[in-house]
């Protein structure tokens, strides 16, 4: 383990910004989000987790796919550096790794003809995330609920800790080991720093709220598919989409011609599975088209059929859905509600 | 293809076959405008039609792999998109994604008599399997084809049709919704004439077309006795990406751009949204 002085973040973050471009919580007039640095000056040190999640760096809310004129399509080329990530907490880690399972083509369907996604792959492999601790979650925390904590390594390159005087380095990968060797001027963590870690982890944990068992969510979301529970946890949702913008694992989007006389750009833009107009075909069928299935659509596809395809829940308990939506509609009770009918 | 599904081949207008008097159905045949982004496909895949400024939009393959160097589609006048695809013109390039999704199973048919049952523009994809079939007649068994549309203007590849009925090694059964005048075959709902018709439950069932269609052809096998695993239908969803990453045609945990959108109904029970 290594330490750097808080102070000195920024040679490090400089250190780190010759072979990365470096991205972290940046404050943008009431939201914070990741941004791409040049300097450890414009990282957001006072909030305690972004607006929006850390999928947009890999997964822009809006992204050319090409550009097309008279002359043919050109996809633009991409001549940055790899990605690093400084100031990422665990539940956006972990999503990461689901969104690659979605978009680098992990496992589902080997033996289809199944594509890798290039744009997330140029970005997303050979990126260093710095997974930084969380010494004090919110209420509104639930990571605990699905097998996470606040002091998590898994998923991180280097895990970061920040301590009273210092940000407290461990190489977690290959990749974050190797560089966090070749930054010669950190100096190395002792045993005080150990126990002020354990002390500060101890303290994190005691911030959690309520533990809930979510193990049989999936088996009983399978049973109450077709019940009236739908109608009740449905009822004040105003298919607003905001918990699918902020959250870190939902990525369904859309494709979408921007541009006049020939020319232009097929652009790939954030969806949400709460909308009317998503699901809905040309011929005026559509298969979501009440509120209720789409609300049940997104519950089932977090905590079902998601983990039917790759075994794991949709869902990181960032709580960011449960902060931003306008009626209180909070997932948290949702699980619970499934679990009680 | 290339390795970004995302990117459009190029491919030229051959030919457009208007499909019934008012225009709102025509088919476009379409040939590869470069050698190299040749593809093979089956019968019951679908693309993505591209229309650069106006987006895109999924389409069953109407033409069967046996008619080489086209591929051919047919469209209904509705959005936006097939709204500009009808204003084309023989000549005009636009941009294909494919072949995308599976097929129908045409290796498990081999030696069983076989049910098509159709109904309106759905019949996109039968043509080809039907076509298909044709052109090896000796691997399949007795071929029956039940198709329906509401009116007989809505019953596209007429002169196709015309010529099937004239074959005397497939059973055509053509309906439509509500009697007219100098119509002197079926009328009546697909579901309602496939019970008349009554085919063998030994056979193995093809069903494509509008979600109501397949929804009350269902319960109709059932009755006669067919096989959940041998009944087969084709599902239709908003499909965008086509490759398994966009949420937009979930069902269950299944998507229909690359579990389906062929899909056994054996398959289809157990997820609960299919219809």
């Amino acid at each position: 383990m290594l330490k750097i002085k808080k102070t000195k973040l920024n040679e490090f973050i400089d250190h780190l910004n010759k072979e990365y471009s470096v991205y972290a919580p940046v404050e943008h007039g009431k939201k914070t989000t990741f941004a791409k640095i040049e300097t450890a000056l414009e990282i957001d040190h006072s909030i305690y987790n972004t607006t929006k999640s850390a999928k947009e760096v890999f997964f822009p809310q809006a992204e050319i796919l090409f550009k097309y004129s008279k002359d043919g399509l050109k996809v633009p080329e991409r001549n940055e550096k790899p990605f690093a990530l400084w100031g990422i907490r665990n539940c956006d880690t972990k999503s990461l790794k689901m969104l690659d399972s979605v978009f680098g083509d992990a496992h589902q369907h080997p033996e289809k003809n199944y594509f890798k996604d290039p744009y997330w792959k140029q970005k997303y492999d050979n990126c260093l995330v710095f997974n930084l601790a969380c010494n004090e979650p919110l209420s509104t925390c639930f990571c605990h609920w699905f097998d996470g904590s606040p002091f998590d390594k898994r998923g991180s390159d280097v895990f970061v800790v920040e301590t009273a005087d210092h940000y407290v380095m461990e190489g977690i990968s290959d990749k974050g080991k190797k560089f966090l060797e070749s930054y010669d001027k950190a100096e190395k963590a002792d045993d005080n720093d150990v126990k002020e870690i354990e002390k500060l982890k101890a303290a994190a944990d005691s911030y959690l709220g309520e533990k809930v068992d979510t193990k049989p969510v999936h088996d009983k979301l399978a049973k109450v598919w077709d019940e009236p529970i739908w109608d009740e946890i449905s009822a004040k949702c105003i298919n607003c989409g905001a918990c699918t913008y902020v959250c870190p694992t939902c990525h369904c989007f859309d494709m979408d011609d921007e541009g006049k006389d020939g020319k232009g750009s097929r652009v790939r833009l954030w969806d949400s599975c709460m909308f009317q107009l998503f699901t809905k075909e040309a011929s005026g069928h559509n298969p979501r088209g009440v509120a209720v299935q789409r609300v049940r659509q997104r519950i089932m596809h977090k905590y079902n059929y998601f983990k039917d395809n790759y075994e794991v829940d949709l869902c990181t308990g960032c709580g960011r859905c449960v902060s931003v939506c306008p009626v209180n509609l909070d997932i948290r009770e949702v699980i619970k509600k499934v679990l009680e009918y | 293809m290339c390795n970004n599904a995302y990117i459009p081949i190029p491919m030229k207008v051959e030919k457009i076959l208007s499909e019934n008097p008012d225009g709102s159905l025509r088919t476009f045949d379409l040939s590869f405008v470069n050698e190299e982004d040749k593809f093979d496909y089956m019968p019951g895949q679908f693309c993505e039609f591209s229309i650069l400024g106006k987006g895109e939009s999924p389409f069953g393959i109407a033409s069967s792999p046996t008619e080489e160097g086209i591929l051919k589609f047919t469209v209904n006048r509705t959005g936006s998109v097939t709204n500009e695809i009808h204003y084309l013109n023989v000549g005009d390039v636009i941009g294909i994604r494919g072949p995308l999704g599976n097929w129908y199973p045409l290796e498990k048919l081999k030696g069983k008599d076989v049910v098509i049952i159709g109904g309106g523009f759905a019949f996109t994809t039968l043509r080809s399997m039907l076509i298909y079939m044709l052109e090896h007649r000796e691997d399949y068994g007795a071929i029956t084809v039940i198709y329906g549309a509401r009116n007989p203007d809505l019953l596209i590849y007429k002169d196709e049709l015309a010529e099937w009925d004239k074959r005397d090694d497939l059973t055509l059964h053509l309906t439509i919704d509500t009697p007219v005048e100098g119509w002197d075959k079926y009328c009546g709902f697909v579901p309602t004439i496939t019970e008349q018709v009554s085919p063998d439950p030994s056979a193995w069932a093809i069903v494509c077309g509008p979600p109501i269609m397949i929804k009350f052809t269902l319960p109709v096998l059932k009755k006669l006795g067919f096989d959940d695993k041998r009944i087969y239908t084709s599902l239709e969803r908003r499909m965008k990406c086509g490759i398994g990453k966009c949420g937009r045609c979930g069902i269950g945990s299944k998507y229909v751009c690359i579990d389906g959108p062929v899909f056994s109904f054996e398959e289809l029970k157990s997820i609960p949204d299919a219809f």
